[in-house]
């Protein structure tokens, strides 16, 4: 099962899976900027989007989990952040940087492991990994230097969290049930779960 | 800005928005918001879908004025806000980081308003020679968008029928689309490759895109001529 070259199937799915995810992440937004506009008059609003920051490793991790071949997680997180720019977002241009970053991160943390655990632990460290890369742009390119150090840790530890519930236990959660759906059979996750049979009676 | 190579356009506004993150000076952000908008509407945009997709933009340009102003790193201030003397320095913090999504924000929405996502595919395989097999399989993924979002519409509607409440974008919405995802993106590769499609061999092409003389220049004038009008004025 070590094929390791990416068929047409597979790049279609990556593909899906980050318009998907594209749609995903615009909603988000909106409700991530609809949090913070709540708390902007406490002067707290970075933290409504650090809350929910981790939707948007989803789409890396969950991807690779259900292909597990190396690239995956960074190509999805790459074509879901130009999706989500051809749809129209307030981010601006960078969204595609962005994306390469975070697939980076999410990549990094299933290479660490050479492509072999695919568990609840490489599923979030994936998270983790995205998180304090995108931190480190964020730091330059937004300028967040010119916000108190204190906040930025505080900042960055509800980033953690959110990266763990949202890239680890609930993409987990989604890719098993998934495969207990039997849609994924095909792909390599589909060989790690039994799925219900129906047996015909003409056998 | 309609007419321009959208690969080329892509690059260049990039290293517009970098040049922008690498000044911290509010007027010069704002003056790339204000010719980014004038763009828009040189081009034709509608105003409607402009106004829209603003308002957000508007709410986050406030809170980070807000953050900045609040949460103000007192030693790492930049000695330009005594000598302009815009007020406070804890406003020209706000105001730096404010400025900076309006501009990121208006050049984002200038490419995306003003593109045409066929065509951006297409020229991303053709000038920036990504594999075919990533440009078609991005192009079906494309052309499956619709679905999903009637797909999702569908769901909700049966919901609603059993009399069962769910939130936008809660899991039970969303675990049908993943589903769909799946199944569709199975038969599309069968789809393909039964009618030939292979990302190897060259294909020839129903419209080609092309790379102009003005595309040159626009990438010329952005990658070039824009930074050293900055740093040396």
């Amino acid at each position: 099962m070590k094929q390791k070259h990416w068929e047409l199937k597979d790049v279609i799915m990556m593909a899906i899976l980050g318009a998907v995810f594209a749609a995903v992440y615009l909603a988000v937004f909106e409700g991530g900027l609809a949090l913070s506009t709540l708390l902007t008059p406490f002067g707290l609003a970075p933290y409504g989007f650090e809350l929910i920051y981790g939707v948007w490793f989803m789409a890396s991790t969950l991807a690779a989990y259900i292909i597990r071949k190396p690239g995956v997680a960074l190509i999805t997180e790459v074509l879901a952040a130009a999706v989500e720019l051809l749809l129209g977002n307030s981010g601006g241009m960078t969204v595609v940087l962005t994306g390469v970053i975070q697939g980076l991160g999410a990549e990094l943390a299933f290479a660490a492991f050479r492509y072999r655990k695919w568990n609840l632990l490489s599923m979030s460290l994936s998270g983790i990994f995205s998180a304090i890369l995108i931190f480190c742009f964020e730091l330059y390119y937004l300028s967040y230097y010119l916000v108190s150090p204190s906040v930025l840790a505080g900042q960055l530890a509800v980033r953690f969290l959110s990266a763990i519930v949202f890239s680890g236990i609930i993409c987990k959660l989604a890719g098993d049930g998934l495969a207990k759906t039997g849609v994924v059979k095909s792909y390599a996750i589909g060989a790690t779960v039994k799925t219900a049979r129906v047996y015909d009676e003409e056998e | 800005m309609r007419s321009l190579n959208p690969a080329f356009k892509l690059i260049g506004l990039l290293a517009v928005t970098f040049l922008l993150a690498a000044r911290h000076d509010p007027l010069l952000s704002l003056s790339a918001f204000v010719i980014s908008l004038i763009a828009m509407l040189v081009s034709r945009v509608r105003l409607k879908a402009m106004l829209l997709l603003f308002l957000p933009v508007f709410l986050a340009a406030a809170g980070m004025f807000f953050t900045g102003y609040r949460f103000a790193a007192g030693n790492s201030m930049p000695v330009r806000a005594e000598i302009l003397h815009i007020g406070s320095s804890a406003v020209w913090n706000g105001l730096t980081l404010s400025s900076r999504v309006l501009a990121y924000a208006g050049l984002g929405l200038l490419f995306a308003l003003t593109t045409d996502r066929i065509e951006l595919i297409r020229s991303f395989q053709k000038q920036l020679h990504v594999p075919a097999i990533f440009a078609y399989g991005l192009l079906a993924a494309w052309g499956i968008f619709p679905h999903m979002a009637l797909e999702y519409r569908r769901t909700r509607a049966a919901f609603r029928a059993r009399g069962i409440h769910v939130f936008p974008m809660s899991p039970s919405l969303l675990n049908p689309l993943l589903v769909k995802s799946v199944r569709w993106s199975e038969e599309l590769a069968i789809a393909m490759e039964s009618k030939g499609f292979d990302g190897r061999t060259t294909r020839s092409e129903f419209a080609p895109v092309l790379v102009r003389t003005s595309d040159w220049v626009f990438l010329a004038v952005c990658c070039l001529g824009l930074p050293a009008a900055v740093f040396f004025l």
